[in-house]
């Protein structure tokens, strides 16, 4: 029951959820770095000790140990001594904006449109059933979430972003949903929003939020799935455009 | 196919009121050792005190597998625990697979943020669970609903106030999965017909034997409701009754 927690918290309860399937020291290492750079865990957060943290992700302590130090190598967290010590993220923006970069580099155009089909499969069916599932108080309660978000700056964008696509996972009544949704937001979450880099890009996503969450008040559950659908092609648009515009950087 | 109508919609909604009577049975059990305890102590609770007790008050219903209950606990008006602004005491049983993905759950504490400082805090009083029990001083059952922070699943809460004097310090409860609720109140409204709905007050269905009416979707229009909603005593839930038993 509790939510003693921001909504941002269900971002978080992905970040911290266990790692399944061989893969270690890097996956953690990746998802925690993801988890900063989404803004989902922000500057001065303290992490999880090693032992809780690999307590949460199940995996070994010495596998903790190692993904925090290589976050430490990246400049992502600080670690301290002593009493009130621990590791806490270190935001820095330009620091986060290569690594994604880096990522974006690295990936290829067929993963990274899989990796879009896959989230709107989700995405898209989440707004379906949650139009058609969302009471008016429901309703209300997204309003208000979306006119809360500040889209004049891109860490409080991606989060509000990552929130409003936990919610609208929450509307769809299905427990399922809202765990592939969050496994996702974990995954390519990053990646995907990297466009609320742009003022431009934030303006428009907040448009897109306030119709999706008309379109739910009036019922009408294709709109609000064509909007979804959209949304995540402009994303990913963009991230194929900037790509190009790495790979040409690459080959001067 | 036709079927004999075995039980009254009113019978049945009394069944279901039952049902959820037996947990709130327990809520406030632990509900009346807070307040004695809060009584005892002319009103000042401190955060270990609380702990021990909600602990020692749950634990044994949370192990108790007769009962749907998954996690138990109160959470304390701000401001009421001495040395704590805000403060949770909440435990999940050992059905609950909550954050631990495969391994073999134990009953265990729900880590929770208690600083409003950090970015992680929630003020839990605009939450359901919350406010209505505040403005009604009555129990209430918020749900269904995906509790992705607490259950990782489909769930129903019920909150109970807890009093000292005119005060209220917080509130008691209980997360109850909907496939419980499902598995123990399907057979009573198969006995009253094939088109049987239970829905909650905003008209959520819960658990209906129609195949057509799907658990989380909402009854919107009076056509699809078929017949005037029979109240489950006050719990707040309502039930639509089947035509007597046609096909």
């Amino acid at each position: 029951m509790p939510k003693l927690t921001h909504a941002r918290s269900l971002p978080v309860a992905a970040v911290f959820s266990p790692l399944e399937g061989a893969g270690r020291a890097e996956i953690v290492a990746k998802r925690l770095s993801d988890a900063i750079v989404l803004g989902v865990l922000p500057n001065g957060e303290r992490l999880p000790s090693e032992s809780a943290l690999a307590k949460q992700l199940g995996v070994a302590t010495v596998t903790a140990r190692e993904a925090l130090e290589t976050l430490r190598r990246a400049g992502l967290v600080r670690t301290t001594r002593g009493r009130g010590g621990g590791s806490f993220v270190t935001y820095r923006a330009g620091a986060h904006d290569r690594m994604l970069d880096e990522r974006l580099r690295e990936i290829s155009r067929v993963e990274l449109r899989d990796a879009a089909v896959h989230y709107t499969a989700i995405a898209a069916m989440a707004a379906e059933l949650a139009t058609e599932r969302a009471t008016d108080d429901d309703v209300e309660n997204l309003r208000s979430l979306v006119e809360g978000i500040d889209s004049s700056r891109e860490d409080t964008a991606r989060r509000g972003q990552a929130s409003f696509s936990l919610e609208m996972a929450a509307l769809s009544q299905s427990a399922r949903l809202v765990h592939e949704e969050l496994k996702l937001q974990a995954e390519i979450g990053a990646l995907l929003w990297m466009f609320l880099r742009e003022q431009d890009y934030r303006d428009r996503s907040a448009v897109t939020q306030r119709k999706i969450v008309s379109a739910m008040g009036a019922l009408d559950h294709d709109l609000a799935r064509r909007l979804t659908v959209r949304h995540i092609e402009s994303a990913i648009e963009w991230l194929i455009d900037t790509k190009v515009g790495l790979d040409a950087e690459d080959a001067q | 196919m036709t079927s004999t109508t075995l039980m009254s919609v009113e019978d049945c909604a009394g069944v279901v009121a039952e049902f959820f009577v037996s947990v709130y049975a327990r809520v406030d059990e632990w509900r009346g050792a807070i307040e004695a305890y809060t009584s005892d102590r002319d009103g000042t609770v401190a955060r270990s005190g609380i702990d021990w007790l909600v602990e020692a008050s749950v634990e044994r219903d949370l192990a108790d597998h007769r009962l749907p209950i998954v996690g138990a606990g109160f959470v304390a008006a701000p401001g009421f625990v001495s040395d704590a602004e805000w403060h949770l005491a909440w435990w999940l049983g050992d059905a609950n697979t909550f954050g631990i993905g495969t391994d073999r759950p134990a009953i265990r504490r729900l880590d929770t943020v208690e600083d409003p400082s950090s970015d992680r805090f929630r003020d839990y009083t605009t939450l359901e669970w919350w406010r209505i029990p505040r403005k009604t001083g009555r129990r209430h059952i918020t749900g269904p609903y995906v509790d992705y922070l607490c259950t990782d699943e489909y769930t129903l809460t019920l909150t109970v106030p807890v009093f000292s004097g005119a005060e209220m310090i917080g509130v008691a409860g209980a997360d109850l999965y909907v496939k419980d609720v499902e598995r123990a109140l399907l057979p009573p409204l198969r006995a009253v017909g094939p088109d049987t709905t239970l829905v909650n007050a905003a008209g959520r269905v819960l658990v209906s034997t129609n195949p057509h009416v799907a658990t989380g979707s909402v009854v919107r229009s009076a056509s699809e409701k078929g017949s005037a909603p029979v109240p489950c005593g006050d719990t707040g839930l309502f039930m639509y009754g089947s035509h007597q038993g046609m096909r």
